[in-house]
C-alpha cells in the first residue's frame, strides 16, 4: 500500500482553482437533457480550454479551471470556457445553466453516465446517486502543507454558512419551491460520508484517520469523503464544496476571489485556533444559511452572540478586503458586497423569474439564458 | 289494451329495436380498433418485443382487404377522420421539433436533410428507369420516397422515451425531407397536368395553391394559438385544449379548402414554436391524447393496404426500398464529419429514417384521384414498398435509438 495517497502536495500559498457543474437542457422545453457525452465529444473534437468532464449522470458536465493567482485571470478563463461551451452546445441544440438545481426535472428519469466510478456509486447509493443530480461548485485554495490544509479546513468551517447564502441559486427542485434557499445541500446530507472532517490537529493525525478508515474498507480514496470542506493532498489544496454553481460565471469567480482573500486572511494573521464549538453550532448555521440565505443568523463560536448572517458577511468582506486588494480580487468584493447590501442573489433572482413568467419551465429558460450570456445585462 | 286493440292483438311493434342489418356507428368502429390495435400491440411487444406498431399494421391486414376483409373501403372512409386527427396531432408535435434557430446554427444539419432526400430521390428514379418505369412514373414514385414517415419515427421516440441527438436530427430530418417530399412531389403533379393537357394555368396555380394556401392557413392557426396563449396566461390546461383545438380546426380547414393537411399541421407546429418570440405558448404534451389516435391510424394504415399487390410490384418495391435506403444512408453519411453528430451515430440515423407510411400511402391516393390510371400504376410499386416498410420501418427506428443508447431504461 503506497502512502501517496496522504502525501500533501505543497502548492503556491492561496492559489485558486474553481470546478462548476453545469446543467444540460433541452430546447424544447427546458427540462434536463442526457446529451454528457455527445457535448464532451463534440467538444474534444472542436477544442477548448479548461478542462470538461462528465459527472454521475448523463445530464451533467463539470467544467475546471487551471490554477489561477488572480481574479482577473480566473474570471477571463473562466468565461473562454464558458463560450467555447456555449458554442458546442448550440451546435447541438443543447443549453447550459446554472443554478444548484434544475426547477423541475424528476431525478427517476434520470441515467447514471456510464463510467465504472458512477456505476459504482449507483450500486453502492441507490436513488441516492440519481438524486444527486445536483449543481455545485467546488473552490480550491492552494496550501503550502499539510499542517495548514488542516487549519484551513477547521479555520473555514465558521464561514461555511457565508458561502451557501452567497452561492444559494437551489430554491426549486423537482417542480417545487422549496422554500429553501439552497435545497442542494439536503440532497448532499443525505450521504453517509458527508459531514465535516474529524477534529484532527496536523497532517499526520489526519493521515492516521485515513489510513485507518481506509483499512476498514469505507473509503478508496479522498474522493470519497463528500465533506463540505476537505483537503485534497493531491492537489495540495483544501476545497470548498457548499456553494451552489452560480447563475453566472461571473459569480462563481467573484466567489472564488473571496474564499481565496478569506484563506489568505486565515493563514497569514492565524486569527485564533481551531474550535471544536464550532463544530457543535456548525449543523445549526448550516441549515440557517440554506433555510433563509443571508436572512438567517449566525451563532457565532467565539462570542456566543446571535448575528444577522448578512451582517457577519459584511463585516468578513471588510476585515479581508485589504487581502483582496493585495490579490488583485478587490472588484470582486465589491461585486459580492453590492449583491449583499441589495438582497440581489440568484435564489431571489429565480424566485422573480417565475414569479413574472409564471412556469418552472420559463425558469430554466432564463436560467439557461443567463449562464450562455444570452441575456441582457438588464435582466439580471 | 287500447294499444293492442288498435295493432292487433299479435302486432306488438318494437320499432324502439335496432333495424337489420345494423349501421355502422363511427364511435363504435373507432373504439373497436383502439380494442383490436391494443392487443394486437401487445401481443407483438410481447412475443417478438417488436414496436407496438408493427402489432397494429398487423391487425389492421388481418381486419383488412388482405385478411378478413371485416374493414372494407366504406368503414375505412368512415374511419378517415380519426386517421386524420392522429396525423394532425403528430404532424403538429414535429413541426415544434423543428427549430430554425438550431438550423441556423447547425447549417449541416439542413444540408443533411437536402442531399439525402436528393440522392434518395436520384436512387430510386434511376433505379426504376433501370427497371424499365416510364419516368414520369419513376420520378413521381422517387419523389414519394424522399419522405420518411412522420408518425413512425415520433411514435417509436415516444414509446421507448427516446432522447438524444439521434432521436431530435431524425425527428427534423423526417419534418425537413416530409417538406420537401411534398414539394417536389406537387411539382410533379403539376407536370402531370401537362401530360394529361390540362391548362397552363392549372399547371402553375395549382402547387402555388397547394404551397402558399397551407403554410398560410398553418401560419394562421400558429397566430391565433400564441394569441390565445397569451390571453389565458400560463395554464397548462388552457394551452392543451387551444392547441388540441386549433389542431382539430387546422386539419378540417385543410380537407375543406382541399389543402396539403401534412404541410399545414406541420406549418402550424413549427410557427408556433419558431414565431413565439415571447414564449406565451407552453410546450404541451399531446402525446398521450395522441396514443389513442395513432392506434387506429396504423390499424387502419394497415388495413388500406393490400397484402396481393406485393405479388404484383414485389420485385420492384425491394428494388425501390433498397435504392431509396442507399440514397439516403449515402446523404447522411458524406456529411456527418461536418456536423456535430458523434462518430457511429451517422449509421444508427440513416436506420432511423427509413420508415414510410401514411403519407406516402396519402401521396399516392392523391395522384390516384386526379389521374385513376396513372394511380393505379404508382400504386402497384409504392404501397408494396410502404407494406414491407411499415412492418421494418418501426423496428429499425426502435433498434437504432435503442443502440444509440436514447432510450429510456427498462423499468
Amino acid at each position: 500500500m503506497s502512502s501517496a495517497e496522504t502525501e500533501f502536495k505543497p502548492s503556491a500559498g492561496c492559489t485558486m482553482g474553481v470546478e462548476l457543474e453545469l446543467q444540460i437542457l433541452n430546447s424544447r422545453d427546458y427540462n434536463l437533457a442526457r446529451d454528457a457525452a455527445d457535448l464532451l465529444e463534440l467538444l474534444g473534437k472542436v477544442g477548448h480550454p479548461g478542462a470538461i468532464k462528465p459527472e454521475i449522470t448523463e445530464s451533467m458536465i463539470e467544467l475546471n479551471s487551471s490554477i489561477h493567482e488572480t481574479h482577473g485571470s480566473l474570471v477571463t478563463e473562466l468565461r473562454a470556457i464558458r463560450d467555447a461551451i456555449t458554442r458546442s452546445a448550440q451546435r447541438l441544440n443543447l443549453r447550459i445553466a446554472g443554478g444548484g438545481s434544475h426547477p423541475f426535472h424528476l431525478w427517476s428519469e434520470r441515467r447514471i453516465y456510464p463510467t465504472e466510478r458512477f456505476k459504482h456509486i449507483l450500486d453502492r447509493y441507490g436513488y441516492l446517486a440519481k438524486q444527486f443530480t445536483i449543481f455545485g461548485q467546488h473552490v480550491h485554495i492552494g496550501c503550502p502543507g499539510g499542517d495548514e490544509a488542516v487549519y484551513l479546513t477547521h479555520l473555514l468551517a465558521r464561514y461555511t454558512p457565508h458561502f451557501v447564502a452567497l452561492s444559494a441559486s437551489s430554491p426549486f427542485q423537482q417542480g417545487e419551491d422549496t422554500s429553501y434557499q439552497s435545497s442542494r445541500l439536503n440532497t448532499v446530507s443525505a450521504f453517509p460520508l458527508s459531514g465535516q472532517m474529524p477534529f484532527v490537529h496536523s497532517w499526520s493525525e489526519f493521515r492516521e484517520y485515513f489510513w485507518k478508515m481506509r483499512g476498514y474498507g469505507i473509503v478508496e480514496s479522498m474522493k470519497d469523503f463528500y465533506w463540505d470542506i476537505r483537503p485534497r493532498p493531491e492537489y495540495g489544496t483544501v476545497e470548498i464544496r457548499v456553494f451552489d454553481t452560480p447563475l453566472s460565471v461571473e459569480r462563481a469567480a467573484a466567489l472564488a476571489a473571496y474564499a481565496q482573500a478569506l484563506a489568505r486572511h486565515l493563514l497569514k494573521d492565524r486569527p485564533r485556533p481551531p474550535s471544536r464549538e464550532v463544530y457543535l453550532l456548525y449543523n445549526h448555521n448550516r441549515f440557517e444559511a440554506c433555510r433563509y440565505g443571508l436572512g438567517g443568523k449566525l451563532i457565532d463560536a467565539a462570542t456566543g452572540r446571535q448575528v444577522p448572517l448578512k451582517d457577519d458577511v459584511l463585516e468578513t468582506i471588510a476585515l479581508v478586503a485589504p487581502h483582496a486588494a493585495e490579490l488583485g480580487g478587490f472588484v470582486a468584493l465589491r461585486e459580492l458586497e453590492s449583491q449583499v447590501r441589495t438582497g440581489a442573489g440568484d435564489a431571489e433572482w429565480l424566485r422573480r423569474a417565475y414569479r413574472e413568467r409564471g412556469t418552472l419551465s420559463d425558469v430554466a429558460r432564463l436560467q439557461s439564458d443567463l449562464w450562455m450570456g444570452l441575456a441582457r445585462p438588464a435582466a439580471r | 289494451m287500447r294499444v293492442a286493440q288498435e295493432y292487433g292483438p299479435f302486432m306488438i311493434q318494437l320499432n324502439f329495436l335496432p333495424q337489420f342489418p345494423l349501421d355502422a356507428s363511427p364511435l363504435a368502429l373507432f373504439g373497436l380498433l383502439l380494442l383490436a390495435g391494443v392487443i394486437g400491440g401487445e401481443l407483438v411487444r410481447r412475443v417478438l418485443r417488436l414496436p407496438r406498431i408493427v402489432g397494429y399494421v398487423l391487425v389492421g391486414l388481418a381486419l383488412g382487404a388482405s385478411g378478413l376483409n371485416w374493414l372494407d373501403s366504406k368503414l375505412l372512409t368512415e374511419s378517415w377522420i380519426f386517421v386524420d386527427i392522429a396525423l394532425g396531432l403528430i404532424l403538429f408535435e414535429l413541426g415544434r421539433r423543428l427549430d430554425f434557430a438550431w438550423l441556423g446554427r447547425e447549417p449541416w444539419l439542413a444540408a443533411t436533410a437536402v442531399l439525402e432526400s436528393a440522392l434518395a430521390f436520384a436512387f430510386v428514379f434511376l433505379a426504376l428507369l433501370y427497371f424499365g418505369v416510364e419516368p414520369l412514373y419513376a420520378a413521381v414514385a422517387a419523389s414519394i420516397a424522399i419522405a420518411t414517415s412522420p408518425a413512425v419515427v415520433l411514435v417509436v421516440a415516444q414509446e421507448i422515451k427516446a432522447e438524444g441527438q439521434v432521436t431530435e436530427r431524425a425527428l427534423n430530418l423526417t419534418a425537413m425531407n416530409s417538406v420537401i417530399a411534398f414539394v417536389s412531389s406537387t411539382m410533379l403533379l403539376a407536370w402531370l397536368h401537362h401530360e394529361y393537357r390540362a391548362s397552363w394555368a392549372t399547371v402553375v396555380l395549382h402547387p402555388v395553391y397547394l404551397l402558399a394556401g397551407s403554410a398560410l392557413l398553418g401560419f394562421g392557426a400558429s397566430i391565433v394559438a400564441m394569441t390565445l396563449a397569451r390571453w389565458l396566461r400560463k395554464t397548462e390546461r388552457g394551452h392543451l385544449v387551444v392547441s388540441l383545438g386549433l389542431i382539430v380546426v387546422t386539419v378540417g380547414a385543410a380537407r375543406m379548402f382541399e389543402l396539403s393537411v401534412v404541410l399545414a399541421l406541420l406549418a402550424f407546429g413549427t410557427l408556433s414554436k419558431n414565431l413565439d418570440r415571447r414564449h406565451d405558448l407552453l410546450p404541451v404534451d399531446v402525446g398521450w391524447i395522441g396514443q389513442l389516435f395513432v392506434v387506429v391510424l396504423f390499424v387502419v394504415s394497415g388495413a388500406s393496404l393490400n397484402a396481393a399487390a406485393l405479388a404484383t410490384g414485389g420485385t420492384l418495391a425491394l428494388v425501390y426500398v433498397l435504392a431509396r435506403f442507399a440514397g439516403k444512408s449515402l446523404g447522411v453519411m458524406s456529411l456527418t464529419y461536418l456536423s456535430g453528430v458523434r462518430k457511429g451515430a451517422a449509421g444508427l440515423l440513416c436506420l432511423a429514417l427509413t420508415p414510410m407510411s401514411g403519407t406516402a400511402v396519402g401521396m399516392v391516393h392523391r395522384t390516384g384521384q386526379l389521374y385513376p390510371d396513372f394511380g393505379a400504376k404508382l400504386a402497384a410499386i409504392v404501397l408494396s414498398a410502404v407494406l414491407i416498410l411499415e412492418l421494418i420501418g418501426p423496428v429499425a427506428v426502435q433498434f437504432a435509438l435503442k443502440q444509440a443508447g436514447e432510450a429510456a431504461e427498462d423499468k
